[in-house]
């Protein structure tokens, strides 16, 4: 079942179109990685996508309706969105950050029920940070604070999750972590959208890719169908290598930079 | 442990209201007010209870629950523990445009001062964010100095208005820069309170989004606020709160900056729980440092604006000080 569709989307800051006519289809069960370089405009489509961001054209479907048709509250109960970084002005705890994320399901008055209580524990454990619930998020490493946010959305139980670099100030283990995570997120049934910089955890991943240089999509594809060495060197700018890895899924090396002098090597 | 403490503020808030009507001056024992306010006693010592010491009981608690409500949801929508209405030239605001009102407005328009220092206060607010704002959201650092620039820009109106109003229409205007409860009675609290009621409940019922709010829009919107709608409404009924206290009781710094983040102390960072805390909290504060105004260096009477800054000064010192 389609979960997430949009088509001929545009939208941005302002004036200028970010992000430029992207098609891109999210299915129950499957993870959609999207790739490019620094300023392509990955965030704000996901942004877009979760309807954060207003679009200029195009439209975007949610389960078969206009996104725009959707009030907020109903778009956060399906929708796990998960920013890169979150600014804490205030020392709250691991436990109150990730009961944020069961706001979708209360009402401006009702507390938090033991439901509420038993689905905020479960995203905590989730993401390996129980024992931790009373633990300012301010006092937790740039990772832990990532793994944080990732169990917030998981405690909306959302259908579709949106990650925006999500793996970025992970370590190796935890990186790993998430892995297995979001894999075995997908395989209940869970959509997953994944912003990401390192490919090789992209390959392991993601069941399709969506590349994106300027705003518009470049490549679209399988894993095995993207990476090319000539896509690599059109839209990064970079010389691959791809390393056969005995799983099957081959490890990319990034060798040179094309349009880079090599006078100092 | 929070229970017992909920409990506390209530006995506080209580035992404030019991002091400020029963020992708030010479004038009565407090067994002779006690008996006017049981109905019998003496008819001077029910019109001390009734006429005076009520109102500004009253006066009082709307004002402080109005400030420091104000100064906890200004913090959640802003990201920024040193908001506070005050800081930010919200009063300040609110005031240019409450002593332009008494000094310009025919005597029989005077009711509406509180809709002017409304007004002023929206404006101000509006400034400091329009200022503030950059391309990736408020900043902290523009928003305390586009305070600053309020500030000044409010001092400048008020200073040229005092210095060119007609002179039966001075005390009015100055009244509203000293921050005093003395000019209570049962008609000011019956024209403030729908500008503390109304506005107290809009912020109430948007507790939970002004803690999503404080972790920043993107982070809010994602869990399901409606960041545009939530944000005028909070700034409109944060205006109207300060709009209103400013306009009965003058410029009063601080309650908005120091009560929540004492409330904060006790029970955690979550805003949904600590808007109504707030309230209370802020209304007994003022209660008490009305009380010390009034008797601290009796007969004169200190503005409660001067009680509240000596209080809160060191607070803004030490939280400056802490924060990252």
């Amino acid at each position: 079942m389609t979960l997430l569709e949009a088509r001929e989307l545009s939208g941005g800051y302002g004036a200028d179109d970010v992000v430029r006519r992207v098609d891109l289809t999210v299915t129950e069960g499957q993870c959609v990685g999207v790739l490019g370089p620094n300023g392509a405009g990955k965030s704000t489509l996901l942004r877009l996508l979760a309807g954060i961001l207003p679009t200029t054209s195009g439209m975007v479907e949610l389960i078969g309706r206009p996104l725009a048709t959707w009030r907020r509250r109903e778009v956060a109960r399906v929708i796990g969105f998960v920013p890169q970084a979150v600014s804490f002005a205030f020392p709250l705890t691991v436990a109150e950050v990730v009961q944020q994320g069961r706001a979708p399901h209360l009402g401006p008055w009702r507390p938090p029920a033991p439901r509420d209580h038993a689905a905020v524990a479960a995203a905590i454990a989730r993401v390996g940070l129980s024992g931790r619930e009373t633990t300012a998020v301010q006092r937790l490493s740039g990772g832990e604070r990532q793994l944080v946010l990732l169990a917030r959305a998981l405690a909306s139980e959302p259908r579709l999750l949106l990650l925006d670099e999500p793996a970025t100030a992970l370590d190796v283990r935890h990186q790993l972590e998430l892995v297995a995570i979001l894999r075995a997120l997908v395989r209940s049934g869970v959509g997953v959208v994944l912003v990401l910089h390192d490919w090789n955890l992209a390959l392991r991943l993601a069941d399709r890719l969506v590349i994106l240089k300027g705003g518009q999509v470049s490549a679209v594809g399988a894993p095995a169908e993207v990476v090319r060495p000539d896509l690599f060197r059109e839209v990064f700018g970079v010389e691959i290598a791809l390393v056969p890895e005995p799983g099957g899924v081959p490890l990319i090396v990034a060798r040179s930079s094309s349009g880079m002098s090599r006078q100092g090597e | 442990m929070k229970r017992a403490a909920d409990v506390l503020l209530v006995a506080v808030l209580l035992a404030a209201a019991a002091t400020a009507l029963l020992a708030a001056g010479p004038a009565l024992s407090a067994g002779e007010a006690l008996s006017a306010l049981v109905g019998s006693g003496t008819s001077e010592a029910r019109t001390i209870v009734f006429g005076l010491r009520l109102p500004r009981l009253t006066l009082g608690l709307a004002v402080g629950a109005a400030l420091a409500l104000a100064g906890a949801a200004l913090q959640a929508l802003l990201s920024n523990p040193l908001a506070d209405p005050f800081l930010l030239g919200i009063s300040g605001g609110g005031a240019a445009a409450a002593t332009a009102a008494f000094a310009a407005l025919p005597a029989m328009a005077l009711g509406l001062v509180p809709a002017a220092a409304m007004g002023g206060a929206a404006l101000a607010t509006g400034l400091v964010w329009w200022m503030a704002r950059g391309p990736l959201g408020p900043s902290s650092t523009r928003m305390i100095l586009a305070g600053v620039a309020v500030n000044a820009a409010a001092s400048a109106v008020i200073l040229t208005i005092l210095s060119v109003a007609p002179s039966p229409r001075l005390p009015g205007a100055l009244a509203v820069t000293m921050g005093s409860l003395a000019s209570a009675s049962g008609p000011t609290v019956a024209w403030l309170a729908p500008y503390v009621l109304v506005p107290a409940f809009v912020l109430l019922l948007h507790g939970r989004d002004l803690g999503l709010l404080a972790t920043g829009e993107e982070s809010a919107a994602g869990l399901g606020v409606e960041v545009a709608t939530v944000r005028r409404r909070v700034f409109l009924a944060s205006a109207a709160l300060c709009g209103g206290a400013v306009a009965f009781a003058g410029v009063i710094g601080f309650v908005g900056l120091v009560v929540p983040h004492l409330c904060r102390l006790v029970w955690g960072h979550g805003t949904r729980r600590l808007l109504p805390r707030a309230a209370i909290a802020g209304a007994a504060l003022m209660v008490l440092g009305d009380l010390i105004a009034h008797r601290a260096l009796a007969p004169a009477e200190l503005p409660v604006g001067v009680v509240t800054a000596l209080l809160g000064v060191p607070f803004f010192i030490a939280l400056l000080r802490r924060a990252p």
